[in-house]
């Protein structure tokens, strides 16, 4: 098995965190919070391998391509619009979705889109909330914040495209970066 | 079973059938082989989150932050718990379980939204981590300066929602 830098990052957290805890308060509590983590992992499990599985299926289906297509050149609020969705839609981490909006950068979309994107992936994501926040937070308080979000992105898409009036906001051509 | 647990494992149903109309069976192997993919850099990582989160939990004083970030705590609240989300290190899988400790601890529903807004939008670790490797610089102003307001607005339009139905 590889172990990546992410490991060990979250093995110091674990072990610093717990090292505190037991310092301060004794075994017990580092008894308790271990017993807690492991009840947590196997209740979130079922949600957290059917998440994966809906990404791995939606990569079949969208392709990248077919995604830079539909957001490509000067789109209006219909752009912004399919950006969010397709951002909402888009599975995965960081290391997913940043990618993809360097894809369609490169491909031609726009600030608007490109920041409607990545905002509609970070507040709507249907990935995490599936399989984080539904079981972790609650399905009442899920929908409330989901409700609360919902018109942000294109928001944020709208003010992205007033903001690069200023030279300071002009994306450079991606080559450039 | 809940009812998270069957809408998401229909949806697994429902994408499944669409890929193996297109692709047939070799493209549900492909479909698994992605997941697997992701599952694997999981395997470790994310029991070593949940301990971390569990620990810390129990050593950051989240109790009177919570009562910062009250319910009554209003606008000034939601932008308190909004810089804290910010601050709230690593993917879902850390930052969810610390949130559900301060909904414990008696944060009010628009701050929590704020929270979570705020976590979303900010995060510093993505930022440093992915969005400025991979996207420079100045995408990283662009997107901070759009998006600003994002976790406040979040939250008033919250406040809103609480008010006006019976959720909450």
């Amino acid at each position: 098995m590889k172990i990546a830098k992410t490991d060990i990052v979250f093995f110091l957290l674990a072990s610093v965190t717990g090292g505190i805890c037991y310092a301060r308060f004794g075994a017990d509590p580092v008894i308790d919070g271990t017993v807690k983590a492991g009840i947590l992992l196997l209740e979130i499990l079922p949600q957290l391998v059917a998440g994966l599985l809906i990404g791995g299926l939606v990569t079949r289906l969208v392709s990248r391509e077919k995604v830079a297509r539909w957001l490509g050149g000067a789109s209006g609020l219909t752009g912004l619009m399919l950006a969010t969705i397709a951002g909402l839609l888009t599975p995965g981490g960081p290391f997913t979705s940043f990618p993809m909006v360097y894809a369609l950068w490169i491909a031609g979309a726009d600030a608007g889109a490109l920041i409607a994107f990545i905002s509609a992936w970070s507040l709507l994501g249907f990935n995490r909330l599936i399989v984080w926040e539904l079981p972790l937070l609650g399905v009442e308080f899920s929908l409330i914040r989901y409700a609360a979000c919902l018109p942000l992105p294109i928001l944020a898409g709208v003010l992205a495209r007033w903001l690069t009036r200023w030279p300071a906001f002009q994306l450079k051509s991606p080559e450039a970066e | 079973m809940n009812g998270p647990l069957i809408i998401v494992w229909v949806a697994v149903l429902i994408l499944g059938y669409f890929v193996w109309r297109r692709e047939g069976p070799r493209g549900l192997r492909a479909g698994a082989a992605s997941a697997a993919g992701i599952s694997k850099t999981l395997v470790l990582r994310l029991p070593l989150a949940l301990l971390a989160a569990s620990f810390l939990v129990q050593i950051v004083p989240i109790e009177p932050m919570s009562r910062l970030i009250g319910p009554t705590s209003g606008v000034i609240g939601i932008f308190i718990a909004s810089l804290l989300g910010g601050l709230l290190p690593g993917g879902p899988m850390t930052s969810f379980p610390i949130a559900i400790v301060f909904i414990e601890g008696g944060a009010g529903i628009p701050q929590m939204v704020g929270l979570i807004g705020g976590w979303s939008v900010f995060a510093l670790h993505r930022l440093l981590a992915y969005e400025a490797p991979i996207m420079g610089w100045r995408f990283v102003a662009l997107r901070l300066g759009s998006c600003l307001i994002l976790p406040l607005l979040a939250g008033l339009i919250t406040e809103v929602i609480v008010a006006v139905t019976p959720l909450g």
